[in-house]
């Protein structure tokens, strides 16, 4: 909930500093409706990302390897369509099949060898963008797309960024997997006390074999709409994006240790952080400075840390009111 | 006369909107056994809690031997010389005994050279005086929970205290262990130290108290001295109403097989070569002592420690579960010893607690449906008696005996066809306990067939149709359901009667 003023103070701030008219008299900045469009869009990859993620630190896991399985993704895409010579669709659909075994290799490692995801995750993060460099001799950029693809990524339907829709969609499907269906119960559970959850009879290892490979797809989709947003397929695409993800999903109040958070609470994340980033890009003073990036990151930091300070300061108050005990 | 050793005077504790004590007179002097006895949620745990300075008391003041003592932490109740045995071991699983031992005992400067072999002694001292066969170089995560009990009783005894609180020590100890036990009390109240006990069992505080105090929904009811006071009156006292303590009589005529052990052995849980058989409408008790391999035995037949030789026969046909998600399939349901590890998930409601094991029956499609949930959770609640503000209520704000009902809620639900019970009234209240012998009971009668494992011999005498005795990880002997006391105990000792 605090999260929600938050954002809503962010978006005002802003809006009001972010916001002018240029000599000709037209209004730019952060206050038009293109402006706020384009947030959208930026924010729609990190998003899938961040959903992915999502039920898996609901579990109390991790997974790391989620912005390397998008660069890995795109380069596969661009190779099945430029190089295979397949259309678009049959593309895009091997494309997701490639993140979901991609993720089917984090779950595999998690579930049947039982090691943990923090480490399974590191090494498939590097594994996954060795193979995009690999398969690209670290040179090779994919190009040329239709205009029929580009429009998932650079036009409008029905008066919204064309992926917005489909974040909507994946967001929905999220929302109803963790809040309406006995599956998030199973990741809750497991995310409080493993061994609770397997005394119950619940199917632990299923379970997470569902949510790493559930984050292997929704890294795909997310590795779609990057190549159709910027036109090109590189190796280096989602660079960084696992820790904005991780920062958004923390930030919207799903607990490091598992068990708590929700998935309305990570799109309130993924908001705030795009709407600082963009909204910074807009101040004149940051842009005068040329730093908008560095400010963002800065930022971001700063209200990760204010946000996690201020959920858990009631509890920390109210403990040195009534002196418990550790155990 | 001088000052008791502890005071409390018009101490108050509320949690939230939950009053949890509403001004208790309560104390305790040098060389007595003060029994506190109430029902589950009366508010026995806040007491000691906030003699050992866990809770801090809203109102009320707490005197030690004379002195007011205003703000109590665990540092300076420790200092006063107060120890306690809580509810719910404590301990560090990562490890040993000896470690644990020490960091209750010892408070080191930050760098000096460590006396191991000294502190190992002292364990294996303590431990040997309670008869507790435990290695000090065990890892606490390995031992079960009567073991970490039983380690509990050996920090509290070597903190050499003037008051010793005891919060249901003996849950899941068996008798062997609970006489060595009443030993080591009595010999403590001999040498000076008052002890506060609590127990659900009622022949314990006749065997051991100087004095009982019953609370009743966090209110003192009354103290008297056991020697005037029957066990009619204090149950009176402590559920407000007329009750007899008797187990509902068993079936005459047990139907089919459902469940037959076949030289049943897992060699990483040290059992072997059980045979046994047990019916629909049965209830088969199974006694020993701790260590016995009783746990172990069920661990096996619910799929988390998978057997590796000999048979399980579900009703005739040969099942092997291999986790608790098959056997739960199977129709097989085990309500756990460690309710806090493995029966509840304290972060979650009591409600979603109680539909875990149910999801496929209650969520049709995997779709939640919170009415039928709620109704579900509301059901059990009311007839187990659950003391909560409501099924949403998170498990870990209940009390010890109202988190194992919970427990014993989620597998009921389960309509099982064989059912485990490890300890199921553990902590529980004579009220609910003989609400959960009737449920036991009808369930029985309607087909199901019944594993009893509880280190209450009382409960496996009344409740069971036969008892096996379990000694050194095998079935030594099967008695019928109405041996007595002593023949089942020497048989767990491995005496020939
Ligand atoms: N941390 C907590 N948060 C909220 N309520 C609590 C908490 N701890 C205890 N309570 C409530 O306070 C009341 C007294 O609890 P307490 O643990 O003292 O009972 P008890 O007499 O020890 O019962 P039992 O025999 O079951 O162990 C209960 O109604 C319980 O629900
Ligand atoms: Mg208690």
């Amino acid at each position: 909930m605090l999260l929600l003023y938050v954002l809503v103070a962010e978006w005002l701030f802003f809006y009001w500093a972010g916001t002018t008219t240029n000599r000709r008299g037209v209004v730019v900045g952060f206050g038009t409706l293109d402006r706020q469009f384009d947030i959208l869009r930026h924010s729609c990859e990190i998003g899938l990302l961040a959903l992915a993620l999502t039920p898996i630190i609901l579990t109390a896991g991790i997974d790391l390897s989620v912005g390397s399985l998008l660069g890995l993704c795109a380069i596969l895409f661009g190779k099945f369509w430029h190089d295979g010579g397949l259309s678009i669709p049959v593309a895009i659909a091997l494309t997701l099949g490639c993140g979901a075994l991609a993720g089917g290799l984090n779950a595999v490692l998690i579930t049947a060898l039982r090691l943990p995801p923090l480490i399974v995750t590191l090494g498939t993060f590097s594994l996954f963008r060795g193979l995009a460099e690999a398969i690209t001799r670290g040179a090779i950029t994919y190009t040329d797309f239709p205009a029929s693809f580009l429009f998932l990524g650079q036009e409008r339907w029905l008066g919204l960024p064309t992926q917005a829709w489909l974040f909507a969609g994946v967001a929905a499907a999220v929302w109803v997997l963790v809040h309406r269906m006995t599956f998030g119960r199973g990741f809750r559970a497991i995310g409080f006390s493993p061994e609770g959850a397997r005394y119950a009879g619940l199917p632990v290892a299923r379970r997470l074999a569902l949510v790493y490979v559930l984050a292997g797809v929704i890294s795909a989709m997310a590795a779609i709409i990057y190549t159709a947003r910027l036109g090109q397929a590189k190796a280096d695409a989602g660079t960084g994006y696992e820790l904005f993800a991780i920062t958004a999903v923390v930030l919207g109040g799903t607990s490091i240790f598992g068990g708590a958070g929700s998935v309305h609470g990570t799109l309130l994340g993924v908001a705030a952080i795009a709407v600082l980033r963009n909204g910074l890009a807009c101040m004149p003073a940051v842009m005068r400075m040329n730093s908008a990036e560095e400010m963002a990151g800065l930022l971001t930091g700063a209200l990760l840390l204010v946000a996690l300070t201020a959920s858990v300061l009631p509890q920390i108050l109210s403990h040195y009111r009534s002196r418990p005990h550790p155990a | 006369m001088a000052a008791p050793l502890l005071e409390l005077r018009e101490l108050a504790k509320s949690f939230g909107g939950a009053r949890a004590l509403r001004g208790v007179d309560f104390d305790l002097h040098a060389g007595e056994v003060h029994a506190l006895l109430g029902e589950n949620g009366a508010g026995k745990s806040t007491l000691i809690k906030i003699v050992t300075g866990a809770h801090h008391p809203d109102r009320g003041t707490i005197r030690i031997a004379g002195e007011t003592v205003v703000h109590l932490t665990p540092a300076t109740a420790h200092a006063l010389g107060i120890a306690c045995i809580y509810q719910q071991p404590a301990l560090f699983p990562d490890l040993t005994v000896t470690e644990n031992i020490a960091l209750r005992l010892d408070s080191d400067p930050p760098v000096r050279r460590i006396n191991w072999k000294a502190r190992r002694e002292r364990a294996r001292g303590l431990l040997a005086r309670i008869g507790a066969d435990i290695s000090p170089e065990a890892e606490v995560r390995a031992l079960s929970m009567p073991e970490q009990q039983l380690v509990e009783i050996a920090c509290a005894l070597g903190a050499g205290a003037r008051i010793v609180i005891m919060d249901e020590p003996t849950a899941s100890l068996t008798q062997k262990e609970q006489e060595l036990l009443f030993a080591v009390v009595r010999e403590l109240r001999a040498s000076g130290v008052g002890v506060i006990y609590i127990s659900h069992r009622l022949e314990e505080i006749f065997a051991l108290a100087d004095r009982v105090t019953v609370l009743r929904d966090g209110e003192s009811v009354g103290t008297n001295a056991v020697s005037e006071i029957d066990e009619a009156a204090l149950i009176r006292m402590m559920v407000g109403r007329e009750m007899t303590q008797i187990y509902p009589p068993g079936e005459a005529s047990p139907g089919d097989l459902v469940l037959a052990l076949r030289n049943l052995g897992c060699a990483a849980s040290g059992v072997h070569g059980v045979t046994l058989d047990v019916r629909a409408g049965e209830v088969f008790g199974l006694a020993g002592l701790v260590g016995a391999g009783r746990t172990e035995l069920a661990r096996i037949l619910f799929g988390l420690t998978p057997a590796d030789c000999g048979e399980i026969l579900l009703n005739g046909r040969p099942v092997a579960p291999r986790s608790p998600l098959d056997a739960v399939a199977l129709g097989i349901a085990y309500v756990p010893e460690d309710r806090r590890r493995h029966g509840v998930v304290l972060e979650l409601p009591i409600a979603h607690n109680m539909t875990m094991a149910i999801h496929r029956q209650v969520f049709r499609g995997a779709w939640l449906r919170f009415g039928a949930e709620r109704l579900l959770a509301l059901e059990f609640i009311r007839d187990l008696a659950v003391k909560c503000p409501g099924p949403e209520a998170p498990g870990s704000s209940l009390s010890g005996g109202n988190q194992q009902k919970v427990s014993l809620a989620r597998w009921l639900a389960t309509k099982p066809r064989f059912l485990i019970l490890d300890e199921p009234t553990q902590g529980v209240d004579v009220g609910a306990k003989s609400e959960i012998h009737k449920i036991i009971r009808r369930l029985a009668k309607e087909g199901l067939a019944v594993l009893l494992i509880s280190s209450d011999l009382p409960e496996v005498l009344g409740m069971s149709d036969r008892i096996g005795i379990m000694r050194g990880g095998t079935l030594t002997v099967v008695l019928p359901g109405n041996a007595d006391a002593h023949a089942v105990m020497s048989a767990a000792l491995g005496q020939k009667p």
